[in-house]
This record gives C-alpha cells, sequence and structure tokens, in this order.
C-alpha cells in the first residue's frame, strides 16, 4: 500500500524538492539572527535628513567643505527607509563633487588625523561603495542582463548609445572612484575591510 | 636585532604549530596530519607523522610539561597523543560534536584542553580516570557561530573564545573534580561552569580571529576581521568594563597576537608580516612592523625596460611586478606563539604561516 | 618556491579563423570622423538605417557595406588607448584595492554540513560568514561586484558593450572561456545574472597561488578583455566589409 494515500498537486508537483527545510529549523545556521551583529542604531527619518542636507548645502555654500563632508560622515543613516538612505547619498555625492581634486588629500588627513576620525573615513568608504552600486542589479535579482537600447542591428554606431544619456552618472562614477583612490592612501586597505565586516550598512 | 629564524618545512599550508617546551620537538598541522620534527643543528628534520584524523587538521596543541600532543580536524575529532617508548600512542576524545574542530589549546594546568568547533560549541575536555576516556562538557549558551580560536585564563577555569558571530567571550570552563576553585578575580567572584564573564562586540563587526588574556590575566586582547585589535579592562564581576579599546588600523586582518607583556601586543596576519603595539588602560597604539625592512625578503628588483614600467603603472596601477613579497612569509601569517619567555616577558616567539614556514623571532 | 601563478595561464584566444580576416578593405574611409571607443560616441544616424531593420543577413551586410566608411579603423583605435585607459586606471585601481582586501582568507569548514567544506559564497547557508558585496563602477556598462565570505570571494565582471555586436561578441567569447573553465581553476562556469563573466577564489587558491598574482589575474583579464572584444569587433567589421563588397560587385 502507497504511503501516500491522496494525491494532490502538492504531491504529484516536483516543487517540494526545492523547499529550504533549513529554513524550517530554528537551530539552523540559516536562521542567524544578523541584527546581533551590530549594536541598536538610532532611527533617521526623511526629515532629518533633508534638515542636514540644507545645512549641508548652506556650509558647502560658504566655503567650509570639509564642515560639509564632516556633517554628512557624522549621521549616517543606518536605520531609516530607503528614501532617506538614497536622499543622504545624493548630499554626500554633491559634497564630493564639489570638492577639487587638489584638495581631496589633505582633507582626508586632517579628518582622518582627528579623533574619531577613522570611523568616519570608513562612513565614506561605505558611501562610496554605495554610490558606485547606484544602477546595478541588486545581489539576488534577476534584471535583464544588458541594458541594450532598442535598436536591432546593432551596426549601427549611431544614435542614443547607452553611455551617452548618462553621462552625469558616470562622471559621478570617477569622481567617486579619485575619491576611492585618495582614501585607500589615507587610511589605508583596513577601511575597505571594515566596509565589508560592518553590519550597520548605509 | 638578530634576524629571525626561518624553517622551511614544505609548500602546503601550515594551520598551526605548536614548540615542545625544551623547543627540541616542532608539531605543525599540515594536511590531515600531524608531522612531528626534531631539532638538528640548526634546521628541524622530519622524525614522526602522526596519522590519525582522515580532514584537515585544523589545530595542535604541546602540553610543556607532560608532553602530550592534543590535535583536532575537521573530521569532528580531537585526539590526545601520549608519549611512549615506542612512538606516540592517540585517544579519541568523546567531543559529542557534530561539525569541524577548529582550535584546541590545553590549559595552563594542563589537566584539560579546551576544543572549539563548527557545532557551535566550545568542548571542554577532561580525562575521567574511572573509565580511562577523554570526556567533554559542552560550552553552549551565547555560541553562535563556530569558534574560531580559544585562550586560557592563568587560573586555567576562565577561558576566552572568539566566534564568527563577532563576538569575543569570557566563559568559565570550572570543572568540579577537576580543578580548584579559583580564587575571585576582576572577571567574577564565583565561577559555575558557563559563567558568561563578558560578551564584547566591535561596531564594525568581523569575524574574531584570535583571543589572548594579558599575562596577568586581568586584560582580554581580541583580533577581528575588521583589522582592529581590541583590548578589554574589566572592572569588576558583573561591571561594565572600565576600557573596552578598538585599535582600527589601515592594514589588512590579523589572524592571530600575543601579549609581550601587560603593555605589549604583538599581531600578525594577513599582511604577512607581524606588528607590535603598545598602551594600556588609557589607550593603545600601532608603533610599527616587527621586520627590518632592509634584508628582509629576498627582494631583488627585476631589471624593467622604463617602457613596460610606464605601461604597469599606466594600464594595472603598479609599480612593480615581482612574485616575491618583501616580507619573511611568503603567505598569511596563521599562528603566532610565545617560544620563549623570561621574567613575565615574551622574549621570542614564533610564527607559522600558509606558506609552510616556521619563523623564530625576537620579541 | 614552486608557485603556481594563474597569469601564466592567460585566456587563450577564440579559434583562429574567427578573427584572422586580415584583408586590407579597399573602401576609403574618412579620418575625420574617428568615433571615441569609450562611452562618448556621436555619428550622425542614417536614414537608411531605419529601413534596414530586418534580420536577414544578406541585409545585415548591406547595412554593413553602407556604414563602412564609418567603422573607426584600427591605427586611430590604438592611437586613442592612452586617453582610454587614464580613465581605466582609477577603475582597475579600486577594482585592485578592492580585491586586495576581499582576498583574506581562511579554512573554514561547513557550518551545516558536517565533513564539508564549502565555499560559503555560493552556499550561502551561515549569514554571518558573508560580509557586505562591493560594487565598483565604471559607467553604468562597466562594473565588478565583489562577494566576499570567509573562505570564498566570488568576482563578476560586467564586461563594457557598447552595442549588439559587442553585445555578441562578448558573450561569444565568455562562454568560450566558460566552456574551458577547469584550465583557469578561478573561473566560474556561469556568470552571476546581470554580468557576463565570474570569478570565484577560495582558501585553497590563494593557499596554493600567490595572492597578488590572483588580484593581477583579474586585473589583466578586465583590461585584456575590453582589447580583445574591439580588436574582434575590428575583425568582423573587416571581414563583413570584404563579404558585402563581393556580394555588391555583381550589381554594380
Amino acid at each position: 500500500m502507497s504511503i501516500i494515500q491522496q494525491h494532490t498537486a502538492a504531491t504529484l508537483g516536483d516543487a517540494w524538492r526545492t523547499v529550504n527545510i533549513d529554513i524550517l529549523n530554528e537551530d539552523s545556521s540559516v536562521n542567524f539572527d544578523t541584527t546581533t551583529l551590530h549594536p541598536p542604531q538610532p532611527e533617521i527619518s526623511e526629515a532629518d535628513v533633508r534638515n542636514l542636507s540644507t545645512q549641508v548645502r548652506q556650509l558647502l555654500r560658504g566655503g567650509d567643505a570639509e564642515g560639509a563632508l564632516r556633517g554628512c560622515l557624522e549621521t549616517p543613516v543606518y536605520n531609516g527607509v530607503d528614501a532617506a538612505k538614497e536622499a543622504h547619498l545624493q548630499t554626500l555625492i554633491e559634497v564630493l563633487q564639489s570638492i577639487k581634486a587638489s584638495d581631496m588629500t589633505p582633507l582626508l588627513k586632517g579628518i582622518y588625523a582627528a579623533p574619531g576620525g577613522s570611523e568616519l573615513l570608513d562612513v565614506l568608504m561605505k558611501y562610496i561603495y554605495k554610490g558606485m552600486a547606484v544602477g546595478a542589479p541588486a545581489t539576488a535579482g534577476l534584471k535583464s542582463p544588458a541594458k541594450m537600447t532598442p535598436q536591432s542591428t546593432g551596426f549601427s554606431q549611431v544614435g542614443s548609445r547607452p553611455g551617452v544619456a548618462n553621462e552625469s552618472a558616470s562622471a559621478a562614477m570617477s569622481v567617486l572612484l579619485s575619491w576611492h583612490e585618495k582614501l585607500v592612501e589615507v587610511a589605508g586597505l583596513g577601511c575597505i575591510g571594515r566596509t565589508m565586516t560592518d553590519w550597520r550598512r548605509v | 636585532m638578530a634576524a629571525p629564524e626561518v624553517h622551511h618545512l614544505f609548500h602546503n599550508p601550515i594551520a598551526d604549530h605548536s614548540f615542545s617546551a625544551d623547543h627540541s620537538t616542532l608539531a605543525v598541522a599540515r594536511d590531515s596530519s600531524v608531522e612531528l620534527y626534531s631539532k638538528a643543528g640548526n634546521a628541524f628534520k622530519l622524525a614522526d607523522v602522526l596519522k590519525g584524523h582522515d580532514k584537515t587538521v585544523t589545530s595542535v596543541d604541546i602540553a610543556p610539561n607532560s608532553g602530550r600532543i592534543v590535535s583536532c580536524s575537521q573530521d569532528r575529532n580531537a585526539l590526545v597523543w601520549e608519549p611512549s617508548p615506542t612512538g606516540y600512542k592517540p585517544t579519541l576524545v568523546l567531543l559529542r560534536i557534530s561539525r569541524a574542530a577548529t582550535f584546541v589549546r590545553w590549559s595552563p594546568s594542563e589537566t584539560k584542553f579546551a576544543v572549539g568547533s563548527g557545532d557551535r560549541v566550545i568542548a571542554v575536555c577532561y580525562f575521567e580516570e574511572e573509565n580511562d576516556w577523554w570526556v567533554s562538557k559542552h560550552l553552549k549558551k551565547p555560541i553562535r557561530s563556530t569558534i574560531t580560536s580559544v585562550a586560557w585564563h592563568p587560573n586555567s577555569v576562565l577561558l576566552a573564545a572568539g566566534s564568527t558571530d563577532a563576538h569575543a567571550r569570557v566563559l568559565s570552563a570550572f570543572v568540579k573534580g577537576v580543578d580548584e576553585r579559583p580564587e575571585p578575580c576582576v572577571w567574577g567572584e564565583r565561577l559555575p561552569f558557563n559563567t558568561i564573564c563578558g560578551e564584547y562586540l566591535n561596531n564594525s563587526a568581523g569575524w574574531v580571529h584570535s583571543v589572548a588574556f594579558s599575562p596577568s590575566g586581568n586584560a582580554l586582547a581580541f583580533a577581528a576581521h575588521d583589522s582592529s585589535v581590541t583590548v578589554v579592562y574589566p572592572s569588576g564581576p558583573e561591571q561594565p568594563p572600565k576600557a573596552v579599546l578598538s585599535i582600527p588600523t589601515q592594514l589588512l586582518p590579523f589572524k592571530s597576537l600575543l601579549w609581550k607583556a601587560e603593555d605589549e601586543i604583538i599581531a600578525a596576519g594577513y599582511d604577512c608580516e607581524a606588528f607590535r603595539f603598545q598602551g594600556g588602560e588609557g589607550g593603545w597604539q600601532l608603533v610599527g612592523t616587527m621586520e627590518s625592512k632592509g634584508h628582509a625578503g629576498a627582494g631583488e628588483q627585476r631589471e624593467e625596460s622604463a617602457l613596460n614600467m610606464f605601461r604597469q603603472m599606466d594600464l594595472k596601477g603598479k609599480v612593480k611586478d615581482n612574485t616575491q613579497l618583501k616580507t619573511v612569509h611568503q603567505n598569511t601569517i596563521s599562528n603566532i606563539r610565545p617560544y620563549e619567555v623570561s621574567g613575565g616577558k615574551v622574549t621570542k616567539f614564533s610564527s607559522s604561516g600558509v606558506d609552510g614556514r616556521v619563523v623564530i623571532w625576537n620579541a | 618556491m614552486e608557485v603556481r601563478t594563474p597569469s601564466s595561464r592567460c585566456p587563450t584566444l577564440p579559434p583562429k579563423e574567427a578573427r584572422s580576416c586580415d584583408i586590407e578593405p579597399r573602401v576609403s574611409r574618412p579620418r575625420n570622423e574617428v568615433p571615441d571607443r569609450g562611452s562618448n560616441h556621436h555619428l550622425d544616424k542614417p536614414p537608411q538605417q531605419q529601413q534596414l531593420e530586418q534580420q536577414s543577413c544578406l541585409l545585415l551586410l548591406l547595412v554593413l557595406a553602407i556604414h563602412l566608411p564609418n567603422m573607426p579603423p584600427l591605427r586611430e583605435a590604438t592611437a586613442q588607448r592612452s586617453a582610454f585607459s587614464q580613465s581605466l586606471r582609477p577603475y582597475l585601481q579600486c577594482v585592485r584595492s578592492s580585491l586586495i582586501a576581499a582576498l583574506t582568507l581562511s579554512n573554514f569548514a561547513s557550518q551545516t554540513t558536517e565533513r564539508h567544506n564549502v565555499p560559503e559564497i555560493e552556499a550561502q547557508t551561515s549569514p554571518e560568514v558573508l560580509l557586505t558585496p562591493l560594487t565598483i563602477a565604471r559607467n553604468e556598462n562597466e562594473r565588478v561586484l565583489i562577494e566576499p565570505s570567509i573562505n570564498s570571494v566570488r568576482i563578476s565582471i560586467k564586461i563594457k558593450q557598447a552595442d549588439e555586436i559587442e553585445n555578441l561578441l562578448v558573450h561569444k567569447f565568455t562562454r568560450f572561456l566558460e566552456m574551458r573553465a577547469e584550465s583557469f581553476f578561478i573561473l566560474r562556469r556561469k556568470p552571476i545574472p546581470g554580468y557576463d563573466i565570474s570569478f570565484l577564489i577560495t582558501n585553497f587558491h590563494t593557499e596554493e597561488m600567490l595572492k597578488h598574482k590572483l588580484v593581477d589575474f583579474i586585473i589583466e583579464f578586465q583590461e585584456e578583455v575590453d582589447k580583445e572584444i574591439s580588436e574582434m569587433k575590428l575583425f568582423l567589421n573587416a571581414r563583413a566589409r570584404f563579404v558585402a563588397e563581393s556580394f555588391l560587385t555583381p550589381f554594380d
């Protein structure tokens, strides 16, 4: 006699083969509680971020680039809605873009030498990587692999090439890349390592 | 400063190494066996191979007084190798763990040893006379991930453990009938088995690779994957610690650390060289590398055409192209241990690495 | 010291016949209109383009024939390399330092399956041993994803593809390499969705190979693959030009 008395769609299908049974076991390592890996963080709302960005812009207009940068880095949005995180990133990128290449290294050195400066630069590194990740597909997500403009022959070298439409985006990338280079010179590879290990993600 | 003594044993990674008390025997964990090297003149010659594990041996420790060797492996087992006139006799330890054993150390009293595991437990093992068998008790409670390293307090009761859940913990491994009741200390007064005396987490987290008690046992240092070394000064039982000093560095993470004295720590890891930290309760700082760069390594610069050099710099953003590192170790240092101690200070220490070298340094 | 470096086994090129059509095209090409092979490309779209959208091989060749004057000549293309690599350098430097920081691996046995030792980044069974993934982007078409974990790092590269020919060439080229993945040691047989090619480096690789050579290999690969793709594109164009020309001769 068959153990399975009734055949249902669930038993006949093979969807059950792909069920990850580890998730159902509370003790399984899959269910590791990653919130234990960082201290609790205060929640930052979108309004706070907007306030801060106004202040930062004022500082920028006043010519105090270091103050503006510090202002951004001292209040990273670890715990907040995506819009708040996004807005803070935009503010920071604006600050970074407004600083001249020749001022980068002295500025970073100044921040690094100050007490708690290493922590601030770690935050900066996190935002640099976040800034570069904008536009990349989510790690797990399945987006269409190539964002091709719908031109079917491809032999055309004309028209809207993907790069052209996003001139500003790639300019932002190259600013971030040069900041990254300067930052590694000042804060070392340890800084990249901390960006990876830190569970307080921006 | 005298040059470090380099012993290049083979081309495989050394997971762990241990010297006997008289420095005549060196045990190294290589693949799934433990190799014993004995000193012949200035070199170490392979004397014996202890075969008993069937997966990678992760850790090995020689008890300084009894000469017993304990080894553990990813095959979930630990073996105690008893010296006898006809060679070493293995005894299996009843670990009762179902994942890899990752780290083992004898307690200073040599009556117990602790085995860290991927099963989220630490097995504290002791010898049970009536059964003629090494049995274990499990430290389980707050551990949430693989144990990467353990270290004993000088009183043989307290145990520090680092784990991939980014926490360093101090636990009591008091076994009734084996241990004397310990004197009260800064970590706690009454210490029944599995008392949690401290649990520490860095802000930037990172797996804890190595833990160590200071020589007095009144401070704890740990190295984590966030390239930092953290020193904890407890203030007393059940109270928040006096100071938790975290030193973030610009370097790659450290895999192993040791206390040279109360005011000096030596750490080594992915940078393939050892670094010195100095300080006290007021603060710690990185002082510098232990290697004098001048003679170290065979840093022969290959003659290259200027064109090629500029092309390398332009295209790949690198300055030179050589296969040899400037450091003595040519790959990650996985372990450093005190080699010679005099007057409460470590005067020499030994390091072993993925490159198959064991190096003895002047601290 | 006997060290195996992956750089000695650099990616071999696809079969010779696929790219060895070095017949000098006889159509005259204007020299002034050399498009940058980088991101910004401005040429007028000919009106014929719109009518020739069908996929038939014949028509493709016709399109080619019409576009021949606009194809970038090889010599100019190489002359532009220095400007091109100027913006490439910070990008590769960033990939390099991120890789060095990520390649800090140790031997780590599985926490879920006993007596097993698996790359945690592939298994994804223990969240605490996976680190924050890093993305390095030069522009939105060229980026590298580094996914680190305690005993393995997965590196995925999105190769620059300016148009559909390059898209096709990149696909064929990476597929060619992936089918021979075993001779590259660190090459993954399938790329991560959204990327063209992926590498998986485990602690066993960093143990037996030099870490900085592994990093060099990835950097070199990135650099070579761009060059390779644009070269293949040029060869393809030259070949198509020749075919189209001989095809159209009878109609003269």
